[in-house]
């Protein structure tokens, strides 16, 4: 197409999402010249979408949406590929009081039925009205919609034969819902986020205005999902709530080709991109020798870093591979977040880089106290360190706990679950009182799930969602390996237990220890190669089968199956984790290409 | 346009540098669960085909492909498009 990019300069004042809700912000940034940009992996423009068109798109849509006649509030299920339409989908449904519900797309080999069950227990947990899919995968959405009653669904370009419906628009409002978020939540029992447009908002102003600071001149690039709260919040909304022009390379795209990332933040001279520490690494595993030189990355003053524990090594290598290409280290930004709390908890100070807190390790697993690692103890050993970034201080308005199992608020440098109150909190899951009590109480506070420690006033996360497995920047959640196993005729409800432990690098990978009763080598060694097999088809991943006698996997006190038990046990019977033979053709060969 | 027989060909070769040392590949194979392809591994694939056969897989073409024989018919049809 050829099309020019929209311009980093606009002529608008920056309004720091000011707004009262979305429509709002989308109107305002309308007036300006600045908008979307979206590149196909090979680094070529497919289509260009100014604020201005956005808007104009958007309210045309908005009014074929009201001609179907679906009250407000109505849910409105997208499949969220990257690209214009769902942008369009998204604010038509803001301007048509409607409330959009992100959803995956299919990204891996062979997961046709998979991603359908997915789809199906989503769509069974929004009760959408409406759906829509890009047209390529169109059929399957309409496999997992089956026996539901829409008022209508199909493929993005079907809905523009629907007829406009003339009749005033009134947007949704402060109070009402800005979307629903589909991050949380195991595959078959997932949780949707409920997010208003004013908590929405103030979490927006928190992030633009004290977290990134955003200014004239700053330009925003995504490869993060749409349907991630980190790509959806972070990037998409925070770049239109503060009329930033930002340019998309779909998830796809950059995990074919990650050095995409460097081209366009080279070209466009972005200043603004965030990403899982996984991409960082991705990106510089693929680096090839010399090519950093011709990257300009001088500009790039934002380097977020999110969504899973960060381990400083890789970045500090990212760092180093394109310090010729004028990369500064201290653009990384280290910050904590979930879709609980919109999106953005704490940032670390800005352009200061990553701060690392070295700790004794003994001291935390003992005592739960993360006390400064001294380099060398008294007696000459070097105690054992555990390193955590520091996540800075929260936004303002949120107030922090780290609590004990008891419930008891601790002191600084001491370790617990992390509970937050403020304006920024969800008002709970869609649909699901029950889920939404166990981590929300009545007075306000969230039960993150997460552990960290205080340091003043600032934020250590050093652990996240104490379950939660995060493979190559994915969540995976351990009930979903845990049924797999289960569904062996061999295994029975509770002879399962999933968790993560590092592998290579302190990389993690997902383990899981099974008991049961064969002793059999070959049928023994058949049941690990089964389970690996399914666990390889539902969630491409590798997972590292142990066999247990029966009745010795490891419980709490009360009685129940304890993962981080079984995780310490894991890591305790093996000095040395067996070096993974696939796990290193797959580096030498990344090297090579 | 090359002929199925030499799309199979080619994708053996891209192919075997992901497999295990030793281990047979056939029409049938599955790449996910025979070769234990992981998503970056899968990513790593797509783009060695896209390169190879000059072709640009769309969104809706993975979740149908489970083995060998899937994805050289996926091709087939993909540079078939192309001319």
């Amino acid at each position: 197409m050829g099309a020019e990019a929209t311009p980093t300069e606009n002529r608008l004042l920056l309004r720091p999402a000011d707004f009262s809700n979305l429509a709002e912000a989308l109107d305002y940034a309308a007036a300006g010249v600045t908008g979307c940009n979206f590149y196909n992996g090979r680094g070529a423009i497919d289509t260009v979408l100014p604020y201005e068109q956005l808007r104009e798109e958007a309210l045309g849509l908005a009014h074929r949406l009201l001609g179907l006649g679906v009250e407000r509030g109505a849910r409105v299920a997208l499949a969220a590929e990257t690209g214009p339409d769902f942008l369009r989908f998204f604010f038509a449904c803001q301007y048509a009081g409607l409330v959009p519900v992100p959803l995956p797309v299919p990204i891996t080999l062979g997961s046709h039925k998979a991603y359908v069950s997915q789809l199906k227990t989503m769509l069974a947990s929004c009760r959408p009205s409406i759906a829509a899919a890009p047209g390529s995968i169109v059929s399957l959405l309409n496999e997992a919609a089956d026996g539901l009653e829409l008022a209508f669904s199909g493929s993005s370009e079907s809905f523009l034969a629907l007829p406009e419906k003339k009749a005033a628009l009134k947007p949704l409002q402060h109070s009402e819902l800005a979307y629903l978020q589909y991050t949380s939540g195991s595959t078959r029992f997932p949780r949707g986020v409920m997010i208003s447009q004013e908590t929405l908002l103030h979490n927006l102003r928190g992030i633009i205005q004290h977290g990134l600071k955003v200014r004239r001149g700053d330009r925003c690039l995504s490869w993060l999902p749409f349907y991630h709260d980190m790509g959806l919040v972070g990037q998409v909304l925070g770049s239109v709530a503060s009329q930033l022009s930002i340019d998309y390379l779909g998830p796809r795209e950059f995990a074919m080709r990650p050095r995409q990332w460097l081209a366009l933040m080279s070209r466009n001279r972005g200043t603004i991109s965030f990403g899982p520490p996984f991409g960082y690494e991705l990106c510089e595993r693929r680096l090839r020798q010399g090519e950093a030189e011709q990257f300009d990355l001088s500009a790039w003053r934002v380097a977020g870093v999110g969504a899973e524990m960060i381990h400083p090594d890789s970045l500090h290598r990212f760092a180093q591979a394109l310090a010729p290409a004028g990369f500064d280290c201290k653009a990384f930004l280290a910050c904590y977040g979930m879709a609980e709390c919109s999106l953005a908890v704490s940032f670390a100070p800005l352009s200061e880089g990553l701060s690392v807190d070295h700790v004794d390790a003994d001291h935390l697993a003992e005592s739960g106290r993360a006390l400064p690692a001294k380099a060398l103890s008294d007696n000459n050993h070097a105690t054992r360190r555990r390193s955590f970034v520091d996540c800075g201080s929260p936004l303002p308005d949120f107030e922090i706990e780290i609590r004990d199992k008891q419930g008891c608020v601790l002191d600084e440098r001491h370790s617990g679950t992390i509970f937050l109150r403020g304006d920024s909190v969800m008002s709970g899951y869609f649909g699901d009182p029950d889920s939404t009590r166990a981590v929300l109480s009545p007075d306000g506070w969230l039960n993150t799930g997460d552990i960290g420690y205080r340091i003043g006033e600032r934020l250590v996360v050093s652990g996240r969602s104490k379950d939660l497995i995060i493979i190559n920047g994915r969540n995976i959640w351990p009930q979903d390996l845990e049924h797999l196993a289960e569904q062996q005729p061999e295994i029975r409800s509770g002879d399962a237990l999933a968790f993560a432990a590092p592998g290579l690098d302190e990389i993690d990978i997902a383990v899981m220890v099974v008991q049961c009763r064969e002793t059999d080598e070959q049928k023994r060694a058949d049941l690990i190669e089964r389970i690996r097999r399914r666990v390889y088809a539902e969630l491409s991943i590798d997972c590292h089968i142990e066999l247990a006698p029966l009745h010795t996997l490891p419980r709490t006190s009360s009685g129940k199956l304890s993962r981080s038990k079984a995780r310490d046990n894991f890591i305790a019977s093996r000095t040395q984790l067996p070096v993974d033979s696939q796990q290193i053709a797959v580096m030498a060969q990344q090297q090579a290409v | 346009m090359p002929s199925p027989q030499d799309i199979l060909t080619d994708l053996y070769q891209l192919i075997e540098t992901f497999a295990e040392q030793g281990q047979e590949l056939d029409e049938e194979t599955e790449l996910v669960t025979d070769l234990k392809l992981d998503s970056v591994k899968v990513m790593n694939l797509m783009l060695q085909i896209e390169d190879h056969f000059d072709i640009s897989i769309p969104l809706n073409v993975l979740p149908e492909i489970r083995t060998i024989k899937d994805l050289a018919a996926q091709i087939e049809e993909l540079t078939r498009v192309a001319e």
